[in-house]
């Protein structure tokens, strides 16, 4: 975090990017994070708070294993996202919006994730799923079903997919 | 009409090594760059972007040259800030641009913050592009390393600092001051204005904010001359303009077209027309917040900023969506209406009542509770929101509420007259 | 300056001035709003101060607008009224009915907005109308009702531009919007009632206040603040004897618009159950004229000692003068009722008039020393106001002396232990002059009627004196004048933002 403060003009400033580390580290912001960001930013706790609120991305809660975010927007919707959401839901056994008891897998729909040429897609993490088909969909709880997440197209721009 | 020769933007569309600094510069990377350094004053930039023509391309449509021209040239300190938030839905072209040539997208940065004398430009990605940053920042990393980012670049006096910043999470963050003020650390809600960014933008400081379209379109203008960029297009568009196209098209994706060619011929020719079964129905052809057209209208239109302003729409992100007629526009409008009663940073009231409202009115139609008033309603709620607020989310959530009703106003009627069976509670389709 | 035309009415502007302000004093009243302040920053989200001015397409919020010369403006045409009047109707829509339960009726932005221009039925149901949280307690003093908000953003501003403690944020977006304090956070500053005021409907009230009473039942008057030397200038809002709440009046020159919570809290003094409000002697109830041979015969010998305090007022503190005549005088009992200051308004000195000792010259003493000076008086000691046996030396000597008269208004150690307890009355409930930390000096009226048999303080003071002092107030200040050297300065007719006295150098060299 330090680092970031150094290179951006104002410590306000670097407020989002210091939210990010803590939820790339530990996949949400608890209260004890919040303290640490107040000292070293030298902002208020509401301002803190605002921001998690505001900021869909942002999370105060522990998430599930894996949430999978469908776009439920215009044209995904046009191309066939809530069938899609639907069967999800079957094979899931939870309804948008919620999480499974084990805690494996949560489902969201969310709006426009710029793949809209590609739908309908999922979102996990930094996983962008295109030209979903149930078939597809399929295959790919599975395979998280078994811990492993299965390679997204997106894959190849990512440090981790092998850039 | 072949596209191939309007591959200004997209010319490293496709592959697997065009973002890299050596291929790029090995095809004519960063020779506008080193022209800029060694033979123009940033004066020079900001004329040949003003003659070249060359209108905001994240949706505003705003002369880039004219908004440059705006920093006041004695500005002790300038902010850049290169706005890759896309998020107007339909729009899929930024994305491309930084995927697959983000060298591009860079140089033009630099040239740009050259122009207008800022020492410091962000690149703001939203957060659900998080798969894309790792992309732009080895290519930032890359840039510094040849000496194109940093202090003293090649040897010119000019120094720039880049900083990857990544959204998280809110389309509100694409409108500049929005932008601006989630950069300062606070929630990205847009600013009152006066003052405008130029004079008095990031940290108080002129700030100038351009699309990634935009500034990607830079060095190709600085190596081939404004009169060449003027030159493709149409008379008051000059260039050439990505469209992302998603719907049951044949070929959906991403065009690079010169501003002005037919939609017809663009929707035959180029999208290979609708999917077997399909029937082209209407037309959304710059994002979501544009007026609706329907199919006859958007056969007779061509695909520019004048063109589409006479028949009432207007060219926006490029986000073109096609619609089918197996689509229900009240359901349609459901989906964008929920879409901007979610993203309302909810500072203004018109906005934040207004697109709840709206949404709320939608809902309960399509839940069979419609009633007769409802259109006139929904009037009156338009009445209420538009023009009357901080930034025109406001306007992009009335502008298809208005069209698609203006279009499409039997399908609206046709739901009203019939209820819903009493119990049914589900509204979507569940595939089976 | 520059020429505008609003309203079809022409008016000469400062360069540089708001618009807002200046259709304003065109128009006599301000223009629709809810997040204006004068004193917070522009925040520009309400919408409603919209105005047209001629040769702009749309309408423009008037609050974010310089004048410019030569600007043709209408506020009040069918275009603003039509669009103020949706506007408005926005704000509504999720507003819940709680008129009947909500203290602020009566003194309601969206009321008086509704039936300014609105009066239009709902067009949304009950049922469909956003739910927040509801009677929130969010600090010791401020209880919070989110579906009341209608987010203007005064009240933050006010924490982070005037107190910079930014207890309060507003969360989520869009109509989900609401405001509140971090979790694990109060508003607790001592401004905090503040926001109460600038808080346009009931989204935050006074905890102190609540359901106490209907704000058109109250009466206000214009007073000034004893709790401390800064003298902020209040009005206090009261009805059928008692107080019930103090509210800041704007007086750019000492509290601007704001005053503090320990100060707001003062009133409940004056219906402290220890109040006194009838004579005794040694401690047996008495009527006034019971005690009338009592004390001609204490004063007969000639006062010993007289001692003053700086809470009592200026008028008071000169007739006490007048009363000791060649007898010693001193100021009171140095140093009490001193406590902590901030950076604000609350000043160190709880005392109102401390300014006012000096001006007249009389100089406080220490407890020692006024322990001696009361056991060396020959004569009757009479003590006016404070609570000077509060010091253990000064306890004993006035015990030990046996003859010592306390005129005040409150059950303390000093009453408990003087021979004669004669009840004064409390800067409620009379009239008079303090002057503040500056020298300013301000003047208080009297809000209640004075209970029991307690009386104005310059009365008793004047009986004193005898037939040759002054037999009215307004005399008192006549002569207070003279004797403070104020020229021309008329102390029954004092400017409403007070009198600067020049720099107090003690014997008023004004």
């Amino acid at each position: 975090m330090d680092a970031l403060i150094e290179r951006y003009p104002t410590k306000a400033s670097a407020l989002m990017p210091c939210i990010w580390v803590v939820m790339d580290e530990v996949g949400y912001v608890p209260s004890d994070a919040v303290d640490l960001l107040v000292e070293k930013l030298e902002v208020s706790r509401a301002r803190v708070y605002e921001l998690l609120s505001f900021y869909t991305m942002f999370r105060t809660e522990p998430q599930a294993e894996h949430t999978l975010q469908v776009c439920h927007n215009i044209s995904c919707h046009i191309m066939g996202a809530r069938p899609l959401i639907a069967h999800i839901e079957k094979r899931l056994g939870i309804r948008l919006g919620k999480r499974t008891p084990d805690n494996m897998f949560a489902l969201e729909g969310v709006e426009c994730i710029g793949a809209c040429g590609m739908g309908p897609c999922l979102q996990l993490g930094k996983h962008l799923y295109e030209d979903l088909t149930n078939e597809k969909m399929d295959v790919i709880l599975d395979s998280l079903r078994k811990g492993i997440v299965p390679r997204a197209d997106t894959d190849r721009l990512t440090v981790e997919g092998g850039a | 009409m072949s596209l191939e020769q309007y591959k200004i933007l997209s010319s490293r569309f496709g592959r697997d090594d065009g973002h890299k600094l050596s291929v790029y510069e090995a095809e004519g990377g960063y020779t506008a760059l080193k022209k800029v350094m060694s033979t123009m004053k940033p004066g020079d930039v900001i004329e040949e972007v003003k003659e070249s023509g060359l209108r905001g391309r994240g949706g505003a449509g705003f002369p880039t040259g004219v908004k440059w021209g705006f920093v006041p040239k004695d500005a002790a300190q300038v902010y850049f800030m290169v706005n890759a938030d896309e998020s107007e839905p339909g729009t899929f072209k930024d994305r491309y641009l930084m995927d697959y040539d983000p060298h591009q997208t860079i140089e033009g940065t630099i040239i740009s913050c050259f122009a207008v004398n800022s020492s410091l430009a962000f690149i703001y990605i939203r957060g659900e592009f998080g798969w894309l940053v790792d992309r732009v920042q080895t290519a930032v990393d890359e840039a510094y390393a040849a000496g194109y980012l940093g202090k003293n670049i090649l040897g010119s006096g000019f120094d720039l600092e880049v900083i990857v910043h990544k959204g998280a999470g809110a389309y509100i963050c694409g409108e500049e001051t929005g932008l601006i003020n989630s950069v300062e650390g606070l929630k990205g809600q847009p600013s009152i204005k006066p003052p405008f960014p130029a004079i008095e933008g990031f940290l108080k400081q002129p700030t100038v904010v351009n699309n990634v379209e935009s500034v990607a379109a830079v060095p190709w203008i600085i190596n081939n001359g404004a009169a060449a960029y003027k030159n493709i297009g149409s008379e008051k568009s000059a260039g050439t303009k990505l469209f992302s196209v998603s719907g049951p098209i044949k070929n959906p994706g991403v065009y690079e077209i010169p501003l002005g060619m037919p939609f017809s011929e663009f929707f035959n020719d180029h999208l290979g027309g609708m999917v077997e079964g399909e029937t082209l129905k209407a037309v959304i052809v710059g994002g979501s917040s544009v007026p609706i057209l329907t199919a006859e209208e958007a056969m007779q239109v061509n695909l520019d900023y004048e063109s589409l302003d006479e028949v009432g729409t207007f060219l926006g992100s490029g986000g073109m969506i096609i619609i089918p007629e197996s689509s229900d526009m009240v359901e349609l409008i459901q989906v964008l209406m929920h879409f901007y009663f979610d993203e309302s940073c909810g500072q203004c009231t018109p906005c934040r009542e207004g697109t709840g409202w709206l949404h709320q009115i939608i809902k309960k139609m399509r839940h069979g509770e419609g009633t007769a008033d409802d259109l006139d309603l929904i009037e009156h709620v338009c009445q209420g929101m538009a023009g009357l607020t901080i930034c025109a989310l406001s306007d992009a959530a009335v502008m298809p509420m208005r069209s698609f009703i203006e279009k499409f106003r039997p399908e609206f009627e046709a739901l009203i007259q019939e209820t819903a069976p009493a119990g049914n509670a589900s509204l979507w389709p569940r595939g089976e | 300056m520059a020429k505008l035309t609003i309203d079809g009415k022409e008016l000469d502007v400062a360069d540089g001035s708001s618009l807002f302000d200046a259709c304003t004093t065109a128009r006599g009243e301000e223009l629709p709003n809810f997040c204006y302040h004068p004193d917070l920053s522009i925040a520009g989200v309400c919408r409603l101060c919209q105005v047209e001015i001629e040769g702009m397409p749309k309408l423009t919020i008037a609050c974010n607008t310089v004048v410019r010369d030569g600007m043709v403006v209408h506020t009040r045409n069918e275009r603003v009224t039509k669009t103020s009047r949706q506007i408005l109707e926005m704000h509504l829509i999720n507003h819940p009915v709680d008129c009947p339960i909500c203290d602020q009726a009566g003194e309601c932005g969206l009321q008086d907005q509704y039936m300014n221009f609105g009066l239009y039925d709902s067009e949304v149901q009950m049922q469909d109308k956003v739910n927040k949280a509801k009677a929130k307690v969010i600090g010791p003093q401020v209880i919070l009702d989110k579906e009341r908000c209608v987010l203007c953003t005064r009240c933050v501003r006010f924490c982070d531009e005037v107190t910079g403690t930014s207890e309060l944020g507003i969360f989520e977006r869009g109509n989900r919007s609401e405001i509140g304090t971090a979790p694990g956070v109060e508003l607790d500053n001592n401004y905090s009632l503040n926001t109460v005021d600038i808080c346009p409907v009931g989204a935050l009230t006074s905890r102190d206040f609540r359901f106490q009473k209907r704000v058109w039942m109250l009466k206000g008057t214009e007073s000034i603040c004893a709790g401390c030397a800064t003298g902020c200038n209040i009005r206090i809002d009261h009805e059928g004897g008692r107080i019930y709440r103090l509210l800041p009046r704007r007086n750019e020159a000492v509290n601007g618009a704001w005053m503090c919570d320990i100060g707001r809290m003062t009133y409940k003094t004056v219906h402290d159950e220890i109040r006194v409000t009838d004579p005794s002697a040694k401690g047996v109830s008495a009527r006034w004229a019971d005690l009338q041979g009592d004390l001609q015969g204490m004063m007969a010998a000639g006062w010993g000692l007289v001692v003053g305090s700086a809470h009592q007022s200026l008028e008071e503190l000169h007739l006490l003068k007048m009363v000791a005549g060649e007898a010693k005088i001193v100021g009171g009992l140095a140093g009490s009722d001193m406590d902590i200051g901030d950076e604000l308004l609350l000043n160190a000195d709880r005392t109102p008039n401390r300014s006012g000792l000096a001006m007249l010259d009389l100089h406080e003493q220490d407890g020692a020393n006024l322990a001696a000076l009361i056991t060396a008086a020959q004569g009757a000691v009479l003590i006016h106001g404070g609570n000077p046996a509060s010091d253990d030396a000064v306890a004993k000597a006035i015990t030990a002396h046996g003859q010592v008269i306390y005129l005040g208004t409150h059950q303390n150690e000093t009453a408990q232990l003087c021979a004669l307890v004669l009840p004064g009355a409390t800067w409620a409930e009379k009239a008079g002059l303090f002057a503040n930390k500056d020298g300013r000096l301000q003047s208080f009226k009297q809000s209640i009627a004075r209970s029991g048999s307690s009386r104005e303080d310059w009365r008793v003071l004047a009986e004193m004196v005898g037939p040759d002092g002054p037999s009215s107030l307004k005399a008192v200040r006549e002569s207070l004048a003279a004797a403070l050297n104020l020229g021309e300065v008329n102390l029954n007719k004092l400017p409403a933002t007070g009198y600067a006295a020049k720099a107090v150098v003690p014997g008023g060299d004004s």
